[in-house]
């Protein structure tokens, strides 16, 4: 059979290959280009332009002026001040937890299963009814989390009344919905690890701090690069929680950016503005991710 | 003198053991408390949801689902999300499995180009997508129609199904496909016969995280639809945003209720595959 084939035929062979590759390809290239290309370059091309509010259509060209308009709105630094804050709390404090619970997690016990599947919960309660309820929770009158504080003598705090309070709130409704993925991942990584390095640590005679620094840190190093990427790329597309939980406020607090732009766009039809700043919003979070694509890549490469 | 030095060392290594499960346990609850308080308060009476203290047990009542549930037409806001959700879904786990394999498999030349493009696109921020997607919605008249928001999910589900996949596959012995396609079988064939039913367990969790992310997304969901196709947690928004005066907490317990339930069903049944996919995803991303 091999080398019957004339030179035409394995021609053709090679397009039909490519063609049926691209059937795999093709579809998914075609859609994301229309969905996800062209509404980004129809974005940029808005963020030049004024938007006509009569057609709904970009018209003229009016260089970087929304981009000034953007960087000197005190509105949208403070909202990027925010959720810079937001997430330089969020993210270590929901690592560390999910690792820490992880690793307590990590023990032979019949029912290890079970509390495992229960941390699936918070998981899959949808971020907008987090934030709803968690509101209720935190009610300065009659919300439990304050009469629960009561009898260890701390409080009434109005949690999502006071500026500062309102950002731990955040931070904590966030923490609450994202740390049980965090426990599953990391407890699966541990899982992995292999058994028998430890048993040599144990055997040595090595303190707990010691094997968790020189032995189960470096393994799970890219574990934890991998699971800090994915959460990050959760994390800066935060909208849910505030809009229900605060609505941004008081004042400006917690008026994390997606939420200012939305509001920007869709309450004060301010178009091309905030096309400039979710711009600046997509730059900013392309270079950032692709920092920590980075790092995560060497920290692998490392250990 | 050594046997005792060991049962020692085992008693505590065994007190240290129960101290981490019992620690483990409680937190696990106190995770958990939310949502029960959640439940317990959508079946209140109103009087007893406003109360200082708070009251742990009140007279059951099943007002809050029932009375709220008309007037805010929520059956068919969670119509319109189960459609939504399962749609897109679906589409995009159909599209991105197949993706994912090509990138993965079949050494397209400028796929690693396109696959660099298409994971890189998980960082797209949605909201840089929002103000295009209205207009032109908007301007072709289909705003409010459920197709629109499932072509709308496959923004951030495709990404994310690829991404999940394409390691899953990745992680297969390429025998597999190797021999099938030795014997003639086309790479269509191969794929749909082979690779699709030992990547089972793969597909199974990754499309119940699809379905669960279509299930809550509130950005879109706000901008795309108005009064036919809006989903629940549009309605949930309005309620938590209407709850100043706490007015609405009965409803939005219920409703909230109502959401989280049936995927709290659907996720522990198939939670095996689910914690699995979650590892996978991460640790071989």
């Amino acid at each position: 059979m091999k080398g019957g084939y004339s030179q035409p035929s394995r021609a053709r062979l090679k397009a039909n290959d490519l063609f049926s590759k691209w059937t795999f390809l093709g579809p998914t290239t075609l859609l994301l280009l229309a969905l996800l290309a062209y509404p980004i370059f129809y974005t940029i091309q808005i963020s030049f332009s004024e938007l006509n509010l009569a057609t709904f259509a970009p018209k003229g060209w009016v260089g970087w002026d929304n981009y000034k308009d953007a960087i000197t709105d005190p509105g949208f630094l403070n909202s990027l001040k925010v959720t810079g804050i937001y997430l330089v709390l969020a993210l270590p404090l929901q690592m560390v937890l999910g690792f820490g619970i992880a690793y307590l997690l990590n023990v032979e016990w019949k029912w290890r299963g079970l509390v495992r599947a229960l941390f699936l919960i918070p998981m899959v309660v949808a971020p907008v009814v987090a934030g709803g309820v968690w509101k209720m929770l935190l009610d300065p009158l009659w919300g439990i989390v304050n009469y629960v504080l009561g009898f260890a003598g701390i409080g009434p705090l109005n949690w999502l009344g006071d500026p500062n309070l309102a950002m731990i709130s955040i931070v904590l409704i966030d923490t609450w919905r994202w740390t049980p993925f965090i426990v599953l991942i990391a407890s699966a990584a541990m899982l992995a690890l292999p058994k028998d390095v430890f048993e040599a640590a144990a055997v040595d005679g090595a303190r707990w701090w010691h094997t968790l620094i020189h032995v189960s840190l470096p393994m799970l190093a890219s574990a934890i690069g991998a699971v800090f990427v994915v959460r990050w790329l959760g994390a800066v597309k935060m909208f849910d929680i505030a809009l229900a939980a605060t609505r941004g406020g008081p004042g400006q607090s917690t008026n994390v950016v997606n939420l200012y732009i939305y509001e920007e766009a869709f309450r004060s039809l301010k178009f091309a503005e905030s096309s400039a700043m979710a711009v600046i919003v997509l730059v900013l979070t392309m270079i950032m991710t692709m920092i920590f694509l980075r790092t995560t890549k060497k920290l692998e490469d490392r250990f | 003198m050594s046997t005792s030095t060991l049962t020692l060392r085992k008693r505590k290594i065994d007190a240290g053991r129960w101290f981490r499960i019992i620690a483990g346990v409680a937190i696990c609850l106190g995770f958990l408390l939310p949502v029960l308080w959640m439940i317990s308060t959508s079946f209140k009476l109103p009087t007893d949801i406003f109360t200082t203290p708070p009251k742990i047990f009140s007279t059951f009542t099943m007002d809050n689902y029932t009375s709220y549930m008309q007037q805010a037409d929520i059956g068919r806001r969670m119509l319109n999300t189960v459609i939504v959700a399962i749609g897109a879904g679906v589409l995009s786990l159909t599209l991105g499995t197949m993706a994912g394999y090509a990138l993965s498999r079949l050494n397209i030349k400028g796929g690693a180009t396109i696959g660099v493009l298409i994971l890189a696109s998980r960082g797209v921020p949605p909201i840089a997508l929002a103000v295009p997607m209205f207009l032109v919605a908007r301007n072709l008249g289909i705003t409010d129609m459920h197709i629109t928001l499932i072509l709308a999910y496959c923004t951030f589900l495709i990404p994310y199904v690829m991404w999940l996949m394409r390691s899953f596959f990745a992680a297969l012995p390429k025998e597999l496909e190797e021999s099938a396609m030795l014997d003639g079988a086309s790479r269509l064939a191969t794929f749909f016969r082979i690779i699709v039913p030992i990547s089972m367990p793969g597909i199974v969790s990754t499309l119940i995280f699809s379905i669960i992310l279509a299930w809550e997304e509130l950005l879109f969901a706000l901008i795309l639809t108005n009064r036919n196709a809006a989903t629940i947690p549009v309605a949930i928004a309005g309620m938590a945003a209407d709850t100043e005066n706490g007015a609405m907490w009965g409803a939005l317990t219920a409703v909230g209720t109502l959401t989280v339930i049936p995927v709290v069903i659907f996720a522990l049944m198939v939670q095996k595959h689910l914690i699995n996919g979650l590892a996978e995803g991460a640790t071989k991303g």
